[in-house]
């Protein structure tokens, strides 16, 4: 067979989590091979040994049926291996120039020969369609034109094995589109790809054939045009997923939570990045605020949690002005607030679990008395949430939240934001990076706290989530809210053209 | 015309080894590595170099004895920085803790060594360096009283040393991958840079100019060496912070504080400022609060390299 | 071995302390080294000095004492603020106006009655030291600036001021520095001079090591116990985490900088008002008391208590060195072996992970708590 990368029987071991077992992978010539797996699954740390960052355990690489040892991302290149990896390794400050001549500049008498490099640029990007200017700092353009530029750096290097790792998340549905045809035309010069994904659609748009791995095993290789997503999905997952969140009608109450014009402008540029917003939440219903990442989402909730202070409009919980209150008075007064960062923004890592579960609530008389701490008061109540929400961890309320894992992490917020018993609860990304069992506890909790009769604003870039756990959908585009659509009527196609902005709808 | 003469060549002997000490650190920070050692590095540099002078003085003649003295403190310079970057790059420490250790062992391992060999601290040399004036070009009108008379060479090698370190960091391979690993070492590794290796050598580089910054501040200013250079090193810190990293507004940066210092020296002998009667700790001062309220108005914005201060770890790519 | 005993030893506070001791091991090595490549035959006797030079006598150990005093209140300092996640490296500016404000109270507010005299001496101390620890306290909070470059800053700012205010306010020209404060101002002995003294020979000590210790003693009740040591360890941890969760960041900063820059200033009072006859120099030289505070707080690991006993120790390593020029060494040898041992504090973090592998591994096995860390699966996030 004409394989021309193959990598086989991979092992790779971490302390105490084993990332590839025994994986065998083979990539034609010519083809794009999609490498699909849930969060975890062992997709990035293959790649990561592919292109020379981590060294297996076990097993060979053979390029061309021939054993090769990759050390270094040098010896990749050397073997016309490239990546684009998930986050993007470019240089801020840099220009796109540099950024692609980074590691493999050519020189004479040590002075870098910018011209020839510029040349060489300008003549592959005509070549494949991937227009950028050279001489644009990369903080100055946009994220696909990032992405372009990732690729260029391939090229430039003459690679022959492309790596995409996860290259559409940040994307709108017209630029996936545009990366889709650029994959096919690399391939019809003879590129071969790998391209890591999650996503069903995506593998079965471009994908020729899919090798799936599951918690750091090898399911299989299959023909893309011969399984069906539902098949595929299973072998992903492992079981029948079904997503399709069950959730009775219910009629939303009073409104909760209101927003009018709201608009925040960006510090630096004065462009306002949430243009005129007005939104309201009700009573038991899940309002869903869809868009491609980096629309305005961010800097909208910023403004609706106090993290800053918008620039135009109001913001009402229970009918009270809450524009210029602080975070803290607008998390006792009845805002619960799932960050999108959970690490980054939710938790300190360092601080065990049960100070973890108190960090909203430590000031309550509950757990203090002349600005003492009562312990015994935080590890007791920390104990009953640990029951009440199945949160699974080594020592219990005193282990290190460092040390658990992503989904009993997630789960920590929820239950100290739930348990607050907030009437608005504002949920970023809550599934972002976790595995289906953690991504479905979370529906179920969201569901459960609507019909409750608490009022969720959830902020959501995947389309799945955004059809199955909302009862009304607000798409953002550039800021604005550009349409307001019910799941149950508009269908993914509809609601893509409305987050690319090449529709706009009446907003009721 | 004496006086702006006089201040000028006064001036030269502060700005220089801040400009040199700073570009030095401009090239550590650059790659990644902060560095508060650069004091102690300067003290031990300045020691040795000042030690070799004192042993070899009357051997050989005064120009090339400075030149093996610059060359002795750019050295030794090199050795204890390569501790800083050990530290700071192998072993992932935090880099403040290990610059306040050099700083507070330079001083006492200066006094110690040359009580041990010399029973006193102070090490005494003769100044034979100064060029009263450069043959030719010290005659030339204006340029000449500025800058080719009552001069060192070191001052001539603290203008060669900026103008290499800007084509070095701008113009050559090793300059942008140096700036990569100071700004996103993911992607300077991603890209098969050693990142390690570059921040080697950018502290190396910081040592090498710390340690001959050290030794041309005592000459010109001073006829011995008493463990100590004076805050100088913090002083080209706050330079580099002053002028953004960048090797051009470096330069204007020491010259602003090497005038304040010059001022603070010599105001009772400028008529217009000694009317003024302002203590000279005053001007002493004024380049710390300047750099202060730069750093306010900046800090939001700042030109500092991203990753500077973090240590890289191969593990989080 | 038993299960317990490797839990024990895998415990946050042994591996603290086992970090900090082989730092010293290694500090007091190089120490011996330096001794003996610099006269071989003396070494031992030297070393010796260093080792026990604190214990040989009961004016030394009162010694020990007196040193001790304003470096455990500039080791809290510097420890408190780095709970709060600054690195305060200008204790030394806030020692210093902290002593000037003593000084100056001490000779000039002789209209004040007895105990009240040192009292007000020691408050305006702390306000001096707050002021300078408030400035780069507001420039971080507000500004963002680095606080370390700006402590750096404030250090030599504050030490010209105070050659300033020397030079005009409490001047004795004759011996070029600060007058000497009245004799109320003076912290009271409380017979610990007749304890701790040699024959005739009394040393310095006084009360003021009782003050530095409750000053311990209280901060580590305000970090351990209350409320806002919560939300200061939070900060420190998680800034950004801590602003989501309501705390104020900004506030919080500010406050912990102004009670770190209180401790130097409260430790310069007492260095100056302890009746020692040391006055204020008026020389171009930041006060080293300020960076002395850094190992002390680093031995102690950041631990109000375990810093009483760190600046215990560092006191004691400077009277050994003291001891040593019997031998005719320099004392400096003792600011060498405080540099390595500073210099290898930072490795800290590598010897608990030692530490902790080497003891921890079984336990994984048995309580499968082993975090999957993100870093080590490459990023798949």
């Amino acid at each position: 067979m004409d394989y021309i990368i193959e990598m086989c029987n991979i092992t790779k071991k971490f302390p105490g989590v084993i990332a590839n077992d025994d994986v065998t992978l083979r990539l034609k010539k010519g083809e794009i091979h999609a490498l699909l797996g849930e969060n975890g699954a062992g997709k990035s740390t293959l790649m990561s040994i592919l292109f020379g960052m981590y060294q297996p355990d076990q097993g060979v690489i053979k390029k061309n049926g021939e054993v090769v040892k990759i050390n270094d991302p040098n010896d990749a290149n050397r073997l016309g291996i490239g990546m684009v990896h998930q986050h993007f390794k470019l240089v801020q400050n840099f220009t796109v120039l540099e950024n692609i001549i980074l590691g493999v500049e050519t020189t004479k008498h040590g002075m870098l020969k910018m011209d020839e490099a510029r040349a060489r640029v300008l003549e592959l990007s005509e070549r494949y369609g991937l227009r950028v200017d050279p001489d644009a700092l990369i903080e100055d353009i946009t994220v696909s034109m990032q992405q372009r530029v990732e690729i260029l750096k391939m090229l430039y290097r003459s690679n022959e094995i492309l790596i995409f790792d996860e290259p559409t998340a940040v994307l709108t549905p017209q630029e996936i589109e545009e990366l889709m045809k650029i994959m096919k035309g690399l391939v019809s010069e003879g590129k071969s790809i790998l391209f890591i994904t999650h996503k069903l659609n995506e593998i079965k748009a471009v994908a020729d054939r899919c090798t799936v791995l599951r918690k750091g095993k090898c399911i299989g290789t299959v023909d893309v045009a011969s399984v069906s997503k539902e098949e595929l999905s299973e072998m992903m997952v492992g079981r029948k997923v079904d997503l399709i969140v069950e959730k009775e009608n219910k009629e939303p109450g009073k409104v909760i939570f209101e927003v009018e014009n709201l608009t925040v402008k960006d510090r630096a540029t004065g462009k306002n990045v949430v243009n005129n917003v007005s939104l309201n939440v009700r009573a038991g219903e899940i309002v869903c605020i869809a868009g491609v990442d980096g629309n305005g989402q961010s800097e909208l909730v910023y403004a609706l949690t106090g993290l800053i202070t918008p620039d135009d409009g109001k913001i009402r919980l229970n009918g009270n002005d809450i524009t210029k209150a602080s975070i803290r008075q607008r998390n006792i007064g009845g805002i619960g607030h799932i960050p999108e960062d959970r690490q980054r923004y939710g938790l300190v890592l360092d601080y065990n679990l049960a100070y973890n579960l108190v960090l909203q609530s430590y000031f309550t008389p509950r757990f203090q008395k002349h600005g003492f701490l009562k312990y015994s008061e935080i590890y007791k109540y920390a104990d009953e949430l640990i029951d009440k929400f199945d949160i699974r961890s080594g020592q219990g309320a005193r282990t290190i939240t460092r040390s658990m894992s992503g989904g009993n992490q997630q789960k920590a917020i929820i239950a100290r934001e739930i348990d607050r018993d907030p009437d608005l609860l504002i949920a970023v990304q809550p599934t972002r990076g976790l595995d289906v069992g953690a991504i479905e506890y979370i529906y179920k909790k969201l569901i459960a706290e609507r019909n409750k009769g608490r009022g969720i604003l959830l902020v959501s870039l995947e389309l799945d989530e955004v059809m199955n756990v909302s009862d009304r959908i607000l798409v953002i585009y550039e800021g604005e809210i550009v349409a307001e659509l019910d799941p149950k009527t508009t269908t993914v196609q509809e609601l893509g053209l409305y987050m690319a902005g090449s529709k706009r709808g009446i907003v009721a | 015309m004496d006086t702006i003469y006089f201040l000028v060549q006064q001036m030269m002997y502060f700005s220089i080894p801040l400009l040199v000490v700073a570009l030095g650190g401009m090239f550590s920070e650059r790659s990644g590595v902060t560095n508060i050692a650069l004091e102690g590095i300067m003290i031990i540099g300045a020691f040795t170099g000042i030690l070799f002078i004192n042993m070899f003085q009357g051997m050989l003649p005064g120009q090339p004895i400075l030149i093996l003295a610059i060359i002795i403190a750019a050295a030794t310079g090199i050795i204890v920085s390569l501790t800083h970057a050990f530290a700071s790059i192998n072993m992932k420490a935090d880099q403040v803790i290990s610059g306040t250790a050099i700083n507070m062992f330079a001083p006492a391992f200066a006094i110690y060594v040359a009580r041990m060999i010399r029973t006193v601290q102070q090490i005494p040399f003769v100044n034979q360096f100064r060029i009263e004036k450069v043959p030719v070009l010290g005659d030339i009108p204006l340029l000449g009283g500025l800058f080719f008379r009552n001069a060192y060479i070191t001052t001539y090698l603290g203008f060669a040393i900026l103008i290499i370190s800007w084509v070095v960091l701008y113009k050559t391979r090793f300059g942008l991958r140096l700036r990569a690993c100071g700004e996103h070492p993911q992607a300077a590794d991603s890209v098969g840079i050693n990142v390690y290796k570059m921040r080697y050598i950018g502290v190396a580089i910081s040592g090498a100019l710390a340690g001959i910054g050290g030794l041309i501040f005592v000459i010109p200013t001073s006829t011995n060496f008493n463990a100590t250079v004076a805050g100088y090193g913090f002083l080209a810190l706050a330079v580099l912070i002053f002028g953004q990293w960048n090797p051009f507004k470096i330069l204007l940066a020491a010259f602003f504080f090497g005038l304040m210092k010059t001022i603070a020296s010599a105001y009772s002998g400028i008529p217009v400022l000694s009317a003024l009667d302002i203590p000279n700790e005053v001007y002493k001062m004024i380049p710390y609060i300047a750099t202060l309220i730069v750093l306010a108005f900046t800090s939001k914005n700042s030109q500092a390299p991203k990753a500077e201060g973090i240590p890289y770890d191969k593990g989080s790519r | 071995m038993n299960i317990s005993i490797k839990r024990f030893l895998s415990s946050e506070g042994v591996a603290n302390f086992a970090s900090s001791l082989m730092a010293i091991i290694i500090g007091l090595l190089v120490g011996l080294l330096i001794l003996l490549v610099s006269n071989p035959r003396q070494a031992l006797n030297g070393f010796g000095a260093i080792l026990f030079g604190g214990f040989t006598d009961m004016k030394n150990l009162g010694q020990v004492f007196y040193f001790a005093t304003p470096i455990i209140l500039t080791g809290l300092s510097v420890g408190f603020a780095n709970k709060a996640g600054q690195f305060n490296i200008g204790a030394s500016g806030q020692f210093i106006v902290g002593a000037f404000a003593a000084v100056y109270v001490g000779v000039k507010w002789t209209f004040l009655p007895g105990a009240l005299h040192w009292g007000v001496a020691l408050i305006m101390a702390m306000l001096a030291g707050a002021l300078w620890g408030l400035i780069p306290g507001i420039l971080k909070a507000f500004y963002n600036v680095n606080v370390v470059i700006s402590c750096i800053m404030m250090n030599y700012i504050g030490m010209y001021l105070v050659n300033v205010l020397v030079t005009n306010t409490v001047f004795d020209s004759l011996k070029n520095q600060s007058q000497r404060v009245a004799s109320t101002a003076v912290i009271p002995k409380m017979g610990l001079d007749n304890i701790f003294r040699a024959g005739n020979s009394p040393s310095s000590v006084n009360a003021g090591i009782f003050i530095a210790i409750i000053a311990g003693i209280i901060i580590y009740i305000i970090v351990e116990k209350t409320q806002f040591g919560f939300e200061l360890k939070a900060c420190g941890l998680n800034p950004d985490a801590s602003k989501y969760a309501g705390i104020n960041s900004h506030r919080t900063i500010i406050i912990s900088m102004m009670i770190a820059g209180a401790l130097s200033g409260l430790g310069g009072a007492l260095l100056y008002l302890a009746g020692s006859g040391k006055s204020i120099e008026v020389l171009d030289v930041l006060a080293p008391e300020g960076f002395n505070g850094i190992p002390v707080a680093l031995l102690g690991q950041g631990n109000p208590i375990g810093i009483i006993f760190a600046g215990i120790f560092v006191a004691y390593l400077t009277v050994g060195g003291f001891n040593m020029q019997l031998f005719n060494f320099v004392p400096q040898v003792t600011e060498i072996i405080i540099a390595v041992i500073i210099y290898f504090s930072a490795f800290a973090l590598l010897f608990k992970d030692f530490i902790r592998s080497h003891y921890a591994k079984d336990e994984d096995k048995l309580t499968k708590t082993r975090p999957v860390s993100q870093g080590s699966l490459g990023g798949d996030k």
